[in-house]
């Protein structure tokens, strides 16, 4: 007889989900967070797409510690000198709210409190060294030599899915698959930040950046959130790019970013609050290891689910819907079969019916996309030639439109077939 | 014979948050998480170091609010046998004499007690009183200041770490042992342990329970008076890096920016 039904490993949105949902079945549950307090260990953005949470708190809108809504949407390219901005923003975003900004702090203590209340028995500043099996069934966590055991383990890790990898249930991950992320959240006063991004209360900015300016040809996106009172921001470093150029620190970059002439003035007279830097799962559909096993699923970043196509970056709503997937293929499986690997394979299922797996296969090999040389270094420099040529006036006689395109195109040293393909490839694969 | 042992911990803001009032030269602590105490942390390994040798049971005890109760189940969960907690509004403001005398008549109240650990100070007051006072109110031997130490037949032989160097005492028990900060790398808590500490819960004793009087204790029965509060006088720094390739021009520098005074012989 194990000491739980399941013990669910990790306390962010895909652990807490799945701890409310099982204990909301009346099953006995232990979550586990290495952070204490839950949160403080998270490096998330954060912006909340999506109206999973709803999946176990239909009331969340309301009772979550939620920043901001996303009322403006911005995508920039950044070159050494200037930038090219799309901002959409749209009052359907005031109506129906596709996003929320949120500090992961506030947000996870808040969700392990909410799992605690739902019945889970919730332990945090610990963390699980591995699962443990018998035979090849998993029949709880090893911590500190002791065993822990539960019917069920439900991982919830997160992007550095240590329990995973040592307990030999997904291989380690590779440098393609993996970005650092460098994050700072710098307050700032409330109607300041209103001012300077155009906002009213309770209204937020989410933008994403590409930033073309980085030496050795380094690819690095940006973004920047605003909270209530602060702005989150940081940058996302490919890890193989890291590697490659080992004289550019994720640091350097993250300070290029804010000293950016366009980003700098959002940010002047702001305090750093907080300084932090993690691992970001970015290896889309072909990095997902195998999901469940016997005994055991994988939920959330652990698991590879994320999401960029350049104009978002999505992982909670993933996590959170993945988390409650896992949960209620558990329950399912206790009332009905048992538990065994060809039960917890109907997790996979309900992922395959579900947006989690359908997006990863509807932008599947976006990724070689979002992280290529024409999306970080020649867009950006054709756009800003392109714009200069037009804009520019030096006295000379004006150039047509497609003289200056062709110009900026040649310069770049990128052919018009090669282009073509680029664009077509990213039309596809959008 | 199972060896009975006391901690004594206390709950401070976090000492990195803590900032001096400008204005009045208060401290302003609402910025400031709490913490344990630090000197408490290595006090409770010093117990835990014993217990790992003998045959004990660990008591960790604290005199304050509720708000201490994760910190008790912090360290049941890193090895402590139970955790109890005094708890009582009329001790609200009592300065190091009734604390004393309160938790003394708490670890009175548990019965026979061999050793009492105590952190040297805590971050916040820094007086360092409690733990002596504790031994005094017990009519208990004292090693304060111990670095590391030992159990063997009735004896505790502490290494107490002095100004003037390293005493070594072995004194009979009941003794009470005062801990210096980072004598020790505490141990970390176990999920195992964890679980058990939610399991045990904390036992929380009133004055009256343990048999001390409200009119002992509290601000109105602390001998200290706070009379007045001084900002600590701090230099401005010069910010200045002198190369040192000439002697006579480097002494003459630090002559010049004050640091050394010339004349004399």
């Amino acid at each position: 007889m194990s000491e739980f039904d399941a013990i669910v490993v990790g306390g962010g949105p895909a652990g807490t989900s799945a701890a409310m949902r099982l204990a909301a079945n009346k099953l006995n549950v232990l979550l586990v967070e290495k952070a204490d307090p839950p949160g403080s260990k998270n490096v998330s953005g954060g912006v909340l797409w999506g109206n999973s949470l709803a999946g176990v708190m239909p009331d969340w809108e309301k009772t979550a510690p939620l920043e901001r809504y996303v009322k403006s949407k911005g995508v920039g390219f950044l070159t050494k000198d200037s930038s090219i901005d799309i901002n959409f923003r749209s009052s359907k975003f005031s109506e129906t709210k596709t996003g929320y900004t949120v500090l992961r702090t506030k947000l996870d203590q808040f969700l392990n409190k909410k799992a605690k209340d739902a019945g889970a028995t919730v332990v945090t500043g610990v963390t699980v060294d591995k699962l443990a099996f018998e035979g090849k069934k998993v029949i709880g966590v090893e911590q500190d030599g002791d065993i822990i055991t539960s019917d069920a383990v439900i991982l919830a890790e997160g992007a550095n899915p240590r329990v995973a990898i040592d307990s030999g249930i997904r291989p380690p991950l590779k440098d393609q698959d993996v970005a650092i992320g460098v994050k700072e959240v710098i307050k700032l006063p409330e109607k300041t930040i209103n001012e300077r991004f155009n906002l009213r209360e309770k209204e937020g900015f989410a933008g994403e950046y590409v930033l073309g300016f980085l030496e050795g040809g380094v690819e690095a996106g940006g973004f920047l959130y605003t909270n209530k009172d602060s702005i989150s921001l940081g940058v996302v470093v490919s890890m193989k790019h890291l590697r490659e150029n080992n004289q550019t620190h994720s640091y350097d970059i993250i300070e290029q970013f804010k000293e950016h002439p366009s980003i700098a003035p959002l940010l002047d007279e702001g305090k750093v609050d907080e300084y932090s830097a993690h691992m970001v799962q970015e290896g889309g559909l072909e990095s997902i290891p195998k999901l469940y096993g016997n005994g055991y699923m994988i939920t959330g970043d652990a698991a590879g689910f994320s999401f960029s196509n350049g104009l978002v970056l999505q992982g909670m709503n993933y996590a959170i819907a993945s988390g409650i997937a896992a949960a209620d293929t558990l329950v399912e499986a206790k009332s009905g079969s048992g538990i065994s690997e060809q039960a917890f394979s109907k997790y996979e299922e309900k992922l395959l019916n579900s947006f989690v797996l359908r997006d990863m296969h509807t932008f599947k090999g976006i990724e070689e996309l979002t992280w290529g040389s024409l999306i970080h270094q020649k867009m950006p420099s054709i756009l800003e030639k392109v714009m200069l040529g037009v804009l520019m006036e030096d006295g000379e006689p004006k150039k047509h439109m497609s003289q200056i395109v062709k110009e900026a195109l040649k310069e770049s040293g990128l052919k018009s077939s090669k282009l073509l393909l680029e664009g077509y490839k990213m039309y596809r694969r959008m | 014979m199972t060896l009975e042992i006391v901690v004594l911990i206390k709950v401070v803001p976090d000492g990195k948050e803590v900032f001096v009032d400008p204005v009045n030269f208060t401290l302003n602590r609402s910025m400031a998480t709490n913490v344990l105490n630090p000197a408490d942390e290595n006090a409770l390994e010093a117990a835990l170091r014993i217990k790992d040798e003998h045959d004990a049971r660990i008591t960790v005890m604290t005199m304050a609010p509720p708000f201490a109760e994760p910190f008790l189940l912090e360290c049941l969960s890193r090895g402590a046998d139970q955790a109890v907690l005094l708890s009582d509004r009329a001790v609200a403001g009592s300065d190091t004499y009734p604390t004393s005398l309160t938790v003394a008549a708490g670890i009175k109240h548990l019965g026979n007690v061999d050793i009492v650990f105590a952190g040297e100070k805590t971050s916040d007051s820094s007086t360092g009183h409690v733990g002596p006072g504790v031994a005094e109110f017990l009519e208990a031997e004292l090693a304060s200041y111990s670095r590391s130490c030992k159990y063997e037949d009735g004896y505790v032989i502490a290494e107490r770490e002095l100004e003037e160097g390293v005493e070594v005492v072995k004194i009979p028990t009941p003794a009470v042992v005062t801990v210096v900060t980072d004598s020790n790398i505490p141990r970390r808590a176990t999920l195992r342990k964890k679980l058990d500490a939610q399991q045990k819960g904390i036992i929380v004793w009133s004055l009256q329970e343990i048999g001390v009087e409200a009119d002992w204790v509290g601000l109105r029965n602390s001998p200290t008076v706070v009379k007045k509060m001084l900002p600590f006088p701090t230099r401005e720094r010069k910010n200045k890096v002198i190369g040192v390739d000439n002697l006579d021009d480097f002494v003459k520098e630090l002559a010049e920016v004050g640091v050394l005074k010339t004349g004399g012989n």
